[in-house]
């Protein structure tokens, strides 16, 4: 019979008592346990969303505030371009790992086809095509494969001479390579074709083409395709966005210049009307660039912002890869604050309440207490056999409210996800440079109540301290008495 | 002399005066004897064998066990391995049942008691008068002399020479308190252990081998 043996015959002995301890450290920690498991669900979203998203960033013309306007002032604002030299500015900034800035263009072939995946027998062709997607680069290295957008497979990227010089060399997707038999070191045509429209036949003709000689130097695949989409009806859409990738060109800056300018200049040949109403306007310019900034890390996205609005032209906007969390994670920020309060709540009740039942648990038992120290039991032992008995029943208590805590903080996560995504569906999303398919829908999926092993012990901490406290505090109170003063 | 106190003084503070309970008392008792200890309501008879068993310390004086001060030995200690104590409201631990109550105070003291502990308390209560049966239930579940008897044993349990008891027959009958007392007698004279017992009973003093009378502060021999 010493005083563990003791402790525990203590629990058994009186079950009512235990049970009523069991619960209210139960119901307690159930509370606490899932305000917790709320408060990391929601952190660990906002963490691994944005991760997700990743650090790019873009300035655009801020078509919104555009369409605000009346079509008085729209006639009389004059939109600026993003200038090179601002585009390098910002991208000096501290904020900015590496950046690039890009023109593209659209061109057809005569002589290879376009990768279409499995739906090669839904292409009719109509009229002129202009399957491949040209896009000009300047970071050497290519961004799209630093931010694993796409891999290179085979091969080798530009170098810095063959991008400042506009070498007609390129990189293509593999796939596209595949179809059309082409290897590393092998050239390419593509055509630059500048088409009328023949109002009498209705139909568009060839007025006049050049061809682009390009030689591959590398193999790229993409590395964005969902795993796990199946046949759901999203997967259309995605496999159209796949496919426009597939058929990308990647090539130097100067080369899309060079045919963009060859265009218009033949456009201008077909058309007089257009000609005359350009004549004495300044020389055009063809270097409408797309810059694309890549961030040390998404937090940084908001002190790049704030630093860059000053810099840019009238109705230009900066736009973050992780703006988008903030369109889709209304809910996610609801349950974060409200778990909070739970939080502040539960902890004060909770250190309240247990120190009260234990407190009333030890009164009744403070002439036992007397009778352990007559029989010359020491303090340590007397305080260490009631701390057993507590400390058993909290333990299961926490223990259990860890798992109850977990489970209803699931079933009020998904209640009240469900209720406030009903409520904000709608948003309109406008089409951007940086979308990448992600809905309030992966929002969720993302979101995971989970025991993670960090918050098991951080509960356990919280809750046995707790009622460690509240038990030793009146307990060694009790014991300092002498046995007379109880017993006598 | 196994237990002697010497000139034990013991005071309530009563605004600036000192009331004493006990005034430089003195006294001192043998192995193998059975003594009582008289007085009335309020005398101090309690206070005394709180201070004779360690329950409380007095403002000056010492109580001696073998010749050496207690406060030297450990009151805890003493407690644990020298004596044995018994209330007059029992004390046991209701939650636990006879036998367990016996056992815990072998599995506090550091004396040499047998390894077999169970069935040295059953014999233990068997001796006193508690059958196996009765042994086997919570002590709430047993008449008022029969838990006196539970913590008669308890009290003999951890092999000790000193038993001090508080009126322990004072909420018992006649029967009943003339069946403890024999027991106190047995044990003091055929197992020469040391009993006091306090009590206000002078039916029990008589039947004693020695008596003191309490009264206003000082210790004398009761004839
Ligand atoms: N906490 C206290 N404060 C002041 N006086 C006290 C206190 N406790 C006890 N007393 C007084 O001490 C005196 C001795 O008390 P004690 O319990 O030793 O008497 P007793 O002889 O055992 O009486 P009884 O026969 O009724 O048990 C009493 O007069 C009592 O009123
Ligand atoms: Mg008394």
């Amino acid at each position: 019979m010493n005083f563990i043996k003791r402790g525990f015959l203590g629990i058994t002995r009186k079950k009512g008592k235990s049970l009523i301890l069991l619960a209210v450290i139960f119901i307690l920690g159930s509370l606490i346990s899932g305000a917790i498991s709320i408060q990391q669900a929601t952190s660990n979203v906002e963490k691994s969303v944005k991760e997700r998203l990743g650090a790019a960033a873009t300035l655009e013309l801020d078509w919104e505030e555009y369409d605000k306007l009346s079509e008085e002032e729209m006639m009389n604002v004059e939109l600026e371009n993003i200038g090179l030299d601002l585009i390098k500015q910002v991208g000096e900034l501290s904020y900015v790992k590496y950046y690039d800035y890009s023109v593209s263009t659209w061109l057809g072939s005569e002589s290879i086809e376009a990768y279409r995946g499995d739906m090669e027998e839904d292409f009719v062709h109509h009229g002129p095509s202009m399957d491949f997607m040209i896009k000009g680069i300047n970071y050497a290295p290519v961004l799209d494969f630093e931010e694993q957008k796409g891999k290179l497979v085979d091969g080798r990227v530009f170098t810095q001479e063959e991008v400042d010089s506009g070498t007609s060399v390129a990189i293509i997707s593999k796939k596209l390579a595949e179809k059309n038999n082409l290897q590393v070191g092998d050239t390419f045509t593509l055509a630059n074709a500048v088409y009328t429209y023949d109002e009498e036949t209705g139909e568009e003709e060839i007025a006049t083409s050049r061809d682009l000689v390009l030689e591959v130097i590398g193999l790229f695949e993409s590395q964005t395709i969902k795993e796990d989409v199946g046949a759901d009806s999203d997967s259309g859409m995605i496999d159209w966005m796949d496919m426009d990738y597939q058929n990308t060109v990647y090539v130097p800056n100067e080369i899309v210049i060079s045919e963009n300018k060859f265009q218009y200049e033949e456009y201008l040949k077909t058309d007089e009307e257009y000609a005359e109403a350009m004549e004495g306007e300044e020389e055009a310019s063809f270097e409408y660039y797309t810059p694309m900034f890549v961030l040390n890390s998404p937090e940084d996205s908001e002190a790049f912002e704030e630093e860059v609005l000053p810099l840019l032209p009238e109705f230009y906007k900066v736009v973050s890869a992780t703006d988008q969390y903030d369109s889709i994670a209304g809910p996610m920020e609801s349950m974060s604050k409200l778990s909070k309060y739970v939080l502040i709540a539960a902890v004060i009740a909770t250190v309240l309440i247990t120190g009260l039942v234990v407190l009333l648990f030890l009164r009744d038992r403070k002439r036992e207490l007397g009778i352990y120290l007559s029989l010359g039991e020491s303090r340590g032992r007397v305080v260490g056999q009631i701390l057993i008995e507590v400390m058993v029943v909290a333990l299961i208590g926490i223990t259990l409210s860890l798992f109850s805590g977990n489970f209803i903080a699931s079933q009020v996560s998904d209640t009240l996800m469900k209720a406030d995504n009903n409520n904000s569906n709608e948003d309109v999303i406008y089409y951007s440079e940086l979308q990448i398919d992600l809905t309030t829908e992966d929002v969720m999926d993302t979101y995971e109540v989970s025991l993670n092993s960090n918050y098991i012990l951080v509960f356990y901490g919280i809750g046995l301290l707790t009622i460690l406290i509240s038990t030793v505090i009146p307990l060694v109170y009790i014991v300092r008495l002498n046995p007379k003063k109880i017993l006598m | 002399m196994i237990l002697e106190a010497k000139d034990l003084n013991y005071y309530y503070q009563d605004g600036e005066q000192r009331r004493y309970i006990l005034k430089d008392t003195s006294v001192s008792f043998e192995k193998g004897k059975f003594y009582t200890i008289l007085g009335q309501s309020g005398s101090g008879k309690t206070t005394l064998l709180s201070l004779l068993s360690a329950l409380d310390s007095p403002h000056s004086g010492e109580v001696l066990f073998n010749d050496e001060d207690i406060k030297k030995i450990g009151y805890e200690k003493y407690r644990r391995n020298n004596i044995g104590i018994i209330f007059q409201n029992y004390n046991l631990i209701p939650t636990f049942t006879a036998v367990e109550n016996v056992l815990i105070p072998m599995s506090i003291t550091e004396n040499e008691i047998p390894e077999d502990t169970k069935s040295v308390a059953y014999n233990l209560l068997d001796y006193i008068g508690i059958v196996k049966s009765k042994a086997d239930r919570p002590v709430n579940k047993l008449s008022g002399g029969e838990q006196q008897r539970v913590a008669i044993a308890r009290a003999l349990a951890t092999n000790v020479e000193l038993i001090l008891a508080d009126e322990p027959t004072g909420n018992l009958d006649e029967e009943m308190e003339q069946e403890i007392i024999d027991i106190f007698k047995k044990l003091a004279h055929e197992h020469g252990k040391c009993v006091i017992v306090v009590t206000h009973s002078n039916e029990i003093a008589l039947q004693s081998d020695q008596a003191f009378l309490l009264k206003k502060g000082v210790l004398a021999s009761y004839e």
